[in-house]
């Protein structure tokens, strides 16, 4: 990685297709070759649904980049864990290419593929996936067992990643001894073991419930903010993916309907299924002021309610309460850097009550 | 046929398919019943249309066998060897050594409860006298297992890996276990000679399946998650199969062991029919027919306590349990080494005790004395089911109804009064919406009329594929044709007819029986309390076991036959109707009373539809147990296939033993997948 340019990209797909049904790589194919314009997935997409195959990813393109937490959102069936699996390669997809750090994994023989397991790639489960045969230990030792690590050394990096996920004092114990949250840090650490650059991680706090989902949510950002891993984190529940993401993937159908930041996603939904999700969301707490600076700053600004460019939407409108001319905004250095209309800054926040409030 | 109702009929006006079936059945039982006497051809099957299967098997097989049998001999050669030493530990070992080491593993395994079982059970043993057969029985089963767990685990294994090769492996499992046990052992005696080692080998069969079913499943019920963290962790195919799956799978393999030991334990004590090794089944064989009622009972209960002890701790291995104190097991170790110590110096007796040896004769004294003095009351109950139940069933009430027996003759007046009330009935039937119900009564009155075992081959097999018909398809109604074709022109259809009849008679009354017993058991948790025990207790004796108490009543015949089938046929049928009722949902039971439904109406109305694919499957493995028992109750005396299969082992019939043991695995099989049919029909019609 090091001698890697820093903007490249950890993880690229390209063209990613995952169609479940007998013979879909040449059904894939016939449909590509049928259709009008091959780069319409769309009806490739319909094609093979006709034929009763599954598109379950059609065409999935994006890129992850080092140090990114790069979030899926969907709602189940919309094919996010199977995007998932055909990115660790857990399932062979169709039609495309992954490149972990310019490595087209797809290519990789079984060989190549266990040596980058081993490596370069870890990986948390919805259900944590321990084993239940083996104790807290064992458990997060295993990949470095595979490894071929020896047992004193396996016993120590344990011991270290279980300190890590708040853990020590359970060695000993088995999975089926631990509650749901302390299970999945069981899970978090065994994937770290390794020390991956790559960390997948499969709805992982799904199963548990809302107050240890927190917890392990702000636990998971305080060690990515020191591992600074590059991750593709699967999820179904809006609020996680606007908390957690650099960047945000929506799916649906099998399709990544839309890529952005958390605040593009809730400013800037590309349709109306986005706009769905994110309807409940208040928008003031993602969005920052910078996202709604006008193109020009007008000559005169009467007023200033010293607005700051990192500012949120909803601090910044309640500053604004009464004015209707353009004002500035400052940076943390105190220089003028640009201008919002107040106008503007209550649409943001009410990007959709003029649909959702009309019902 | 009453199950044809059950699922199609008052599904409306229309003609259903249940209905178009029965009517079918019906017109062809007419055409035989009128035109029979005509013309021979549609009662039996032309004897010039019969090929000999059997020599034909027999010849093929024989020849099969001739190849192999060098092999097989060197085999045998080689596998006796550590029979012997297994043999030779166990029966020189003091018994306080073995009793000691039984219990302290009991300790290991389960606690105080099982070192009591394992030493209360051992010591029943040491004072039945029977010390030495027992070791003799324990040696074949300590050979046969491993044996039977290594193959099991790599057929289980094979399946799991290549899922190409599953179906085929299903279908060999099956085969395997429906080709009734008899029937193995005589090409097996042909390829290995007289001796234990055909009982060993045959367990080993006969044992292996039920380890590689549940290693197939353990491996496919291992979570998907873990499988894949296995993969995520960079294991190769082969470790994430040994390091990850098969302990993820250990429960379940470890009940699939629990089965395979209580598989070879059954199968060693049935082999003992051989002879030549004198083990304790023989013991019982061998009193049992001398009619030492006694001695026969007290070496049952000897087998019956291996197979609890053998049965409750490996169960418990399969349990989910905290680890116990090593110290005390060997603590408990030591004190039987000193015994036996001692034993040794005064005067140790290798065949244990023989304390229960007058203890044995008194119930033998006891039974006479009470079959003396109730012979009346027995034969009555004996009589009543014979004349009134079991004979017209066989052979018609045409034929059954005697002046001796009934008081009158039956005579064609009889027949038409007969059919003309059972067509009034059907008619009623029909007219309140119950087409198809109405039609099944008639047709049941045909066949109670001419008799199972006379009953028109066409009758029959259309019978069979109309059943096919509604539960399945036209798949199954090839599948039931060509298979019973089989039979029929193989000339054994009189036999098979005959076996049909008697298993078919256990099965109706393990069906009413047990179905009652599930229901007050699911109704009432006292009467489980009582039902459970028993059936636990019944479904861990080995199948010979269940012969001796319908012999010390009922002596030789037909009638003992049918109880100890139905002893030990009855049990699925309890257990699965109590199941199928208790599991509703309770949100399900929530609704029906929050609707204003009583306890019984929610019985009816809600539970028992919701249980019909559970009882169905119950009903499945009570027709699979009848089968199997059947063939061991030729021993005393029953007609058909069984006796056939048991001919054949008397007397090396390869071609004999395996056309018969075929024929029976068909009716199995047959009868298997009608009912799974209905049972996937109605799990359909529920959707789940």
């Amino acid at each position: 990685m090091t001698d890697k340019n820093s903007t490249a990209p950890a993880i690229a797909v390209e063209g990613l297709w995952q169609v479940f049904g007998e013979h879909a790589e040449k059904a894939l194919r016939t449909a590509r070759e049928a259709a009008t314009n091959p780069e319409d997935f769309h009806a490739v997409a319909e094609d093979l649904m006709a034929r009763g195959l599954i598109p379950a990813v059609r065409d999935a393109n994006f890129e992850v980049k080092a140090g990114e937490l790069f979030v899926i959102m969907g709602l189940s069936g919309s094919g996010k864990s199977t995007l998932i699996r055909c990115i660790s390669r857990l399932i062979e997809p169709t039609a495309g290419s992954v490149r972990i750090d310019g490595e087209d994994i797809l290519k990789a023989n079984e060989k190549r593929l266990i040596d980058l397991r081993r490596n370069k790639l870890g990986m948390v489960f919805q259900h944590f996936g321990l084993f239940p045969h083996m104790t807290v230990t064992d458990n997060v030792a295993f990949p470095l067992k595979m490894q071929g690590a020896g047992k004193a050394e396996r016993r120590k990096r344990a011991h270290e990643v279980l300190e890590l996920v708040g853990l020590n004092g359970r060695e000993d114990a088995y999975p089926r001894n631990l509650s749901g949250g302390q299970r999945q840090r069981v899970g978090i650490a065994r994937s770290l073991a390794v020390n991956p650059d790559i960390w997948f991680l499969d709805e992982p706090f799904s199963a548990l419930d809302p107050l240890i989902r927190r917890q392990l949510q702000d636990e998971f950002l305080n060690i990515q903010a020191t591992l600074q891993k590059s991750i593709v984190f699967i999820t179904h529940d809006i609020q996680e993916a606007l908390k957690l993401a650099d960047r945000i993937a929506i799916m649906r159908d099998g399709e990544v309907v839309q890529i952005g930041t958390p605040e593009d996603i809730v400013l800037r939904p590309v349709n109306d299924y986005v706009r769905e999700f994110t309807r409940d969301v208040p928008k003031g707490r993602h969005a920052r002021v910078e996202s709604v600076m006008l193109d020009k700053t007008p000559d005169s600004m009467p007023d200033d309610p010293k607005l700051k460019v990192g500012m949120r939407l909803d601090i910044a409108l309640e500053r604004c309460m009464d004015l209707y001319e353009p004002v500035p905004v400052w940076d943390d250095a105190g220089n003028m850097v640009g201008a919002v209309n107040p106008a503007e800054l209550a649409a943001a926040l009410h990007v959709d009550d003029d649909t959702g409030g009309a019902a | 046929m009453a199950v044809v109702e059950e699922v199609s009929g008052g599904r409306g006006l229309d003609i259903t398919r249940g209905a178009k079936a029965a009517l079918l059945v019906l017109a062809v039982g007419i055409t035989c019943r009128l035109l029979g006497a005509q013309f021979d051809w549609l009662v039996a099957w032309p004897e010039a249309l019969t090929v000999p299967m059997t020599d034909w098997v027999g010849a093929v097989v024989g020849w099969f066998l001739s190849v192999f049998k060098p092999v097989a001999r060197a085999f045998s050669y080689l596998i006796s060897f550590p029979m012997e030493w297994v043999g030779a530990v166990l029966r020189y070992s003091p018994w306080p050594l073995t009793v000691g080491l039984v219990t302290a593993l009991g300790w290991l395994i389960g606690g105080a409860r099982m070192a009591a079982l394992g030493f209360f059970g051992l010591s029943f043993v040491v004072i039945s006298g029977y010390w030495t057969e027992g070791m003799n029985t324990l040696a074949l089963v300590a050979v046969s297992v491993p044996l039977a767990a290594i193959m099991g685990m790599a057929i289980g294994i094979a399946a799991f890996e290549f899922p190409r090769f599953k179906g085929a492996v299903n279908a060999l499992l099956d085969i395997m276990q429906t080709v009734p046990t008899f029937a193995y052992l005589t090409p097996l005696i042909v390829l290995f000679g007289f001796g234990p080692v055909v009982g060993l080998i045959a367990s080993a069969i006969y044992a292996a399946p039920p380890m590689a079913r549940n290693v197939l499943l353990g491996l496919e019920r291992v979570e998907e998650d873990i499988r894949e963290a296995a993969v995520m962790s960079g294991g190769t195919r082969r470790q994430q199969l040994f390091l990850i799956e098969l302990p993820a799978a250990g429960q379940q393999i470890m009940v699939g062991f629990n089965q395979c030991l209580m598989a070879a334990l059954s199968m060693v004590i049935i082999a003992a029919v051989i002879g030549g090794f004198k083990d304790i089944g023989w013991e019982v064989l061998l009193t049992m027919r001398k009619a030492q009622f006694g001695p026969a009972f007290l070496a049952g209960t000897v087998i019956v306590v291996f197979a609890v002890v053998i049965d409750r701790m490996s169960a418990a291995l399969a349990e989910p349990r905290e680890p116990q104190s090593k110290r005390v097991a060997l603590g408990i170790f030591a004190i039987g080494a000193g015994v036996a110590l001692w034993s040794v110096f005064a005067g140790w007796s290798p065949n244990g005790v023989a304390w229960l040896d007058g203890w044995a004769e008194a119930v033998d004294a006891g039974v006479g004395t009470f079959t003396a003095n109730n012979g009346a009351t027995l034969d009555a109950v004996k009589n009543t089911s014979m004349f009134y139940g079991l004979l017209p069933l066989r052979i018609g009430l045409a034929d059954a109804v005697l002046p001796f027996t009934w008081g009158f003759q039956w005579t064609a007046m009889h027949s038409l009064m007969f059919f003309a009330a059972s067509a009034a009935i059907g008619g009623l039937l029909a007219w309140r919406d119950h087409l198809t119900a109405g039609v099944v009564v008639v047709i049941a009155a045909l066949l109670l009329e001419i008799g199972i075992a006379q009953a028109p081959w066409p009758l029959m097999l259309v019978g069979a594929a109309a059943l096919g018909w509604v539960a399945s398809g036209w798949k199954l109604v090839r599948l039931v044709v060509i298979l019973l074709g089989l039979i029929l022109i193989s000339g054994l259809w009189e036999r098979a007819l005959l076996s049909l009849y008697l298993s078919g008679a256990s099965v109706a009354a393990c069906a009413f029986v047990g179905g009652v017993l599930g229901f007050l058991s699911a109704m009432s948790t006292r009467v489980w309390t009582v039902v459970r025990p028993i059936c636990d207790m019944l479904q861990t004796i080995p199948l010979f076991v269940f012969l001796i108490p319908v012999l010390m009543f009922f002596q030789i015949g037909e009638f003992s036959a049918f109880l100890a089938i139905c002893m030990y046929a009855v049990v699925p049928m309890i257990r699965y109707t109590r199941q199928g009722l208790i599991s509703t949902p309770e949100e399900m039971i929530e609704a029906a009373t929050a609707s204003g439904a009583g306890k019984w109406q929610t019985m009816f109305e809600v539970r028992a539809p919701y249980a019909a694919p559970t009882i169905l499957l119950g009903l499945n493995q009570t027709i699979l147990y009848a089968f199997a028992m059947l063939v061991i109750a030729a021993l005393i005396g029953t007609t058909g296939l069984g006796q056939s299969i048991y001919l054949a082992l008397g007397q090396a019939d390869v071609g004999l033993g395996v056309t018969a043991g075929a024929a029976m695995a068909i009716l199995a099989l047959v009868a298997d997948r009608l009912v799974q049919g209905f049972a996937e029909e109605r799990r359909k019609a529920l959707g789940l």
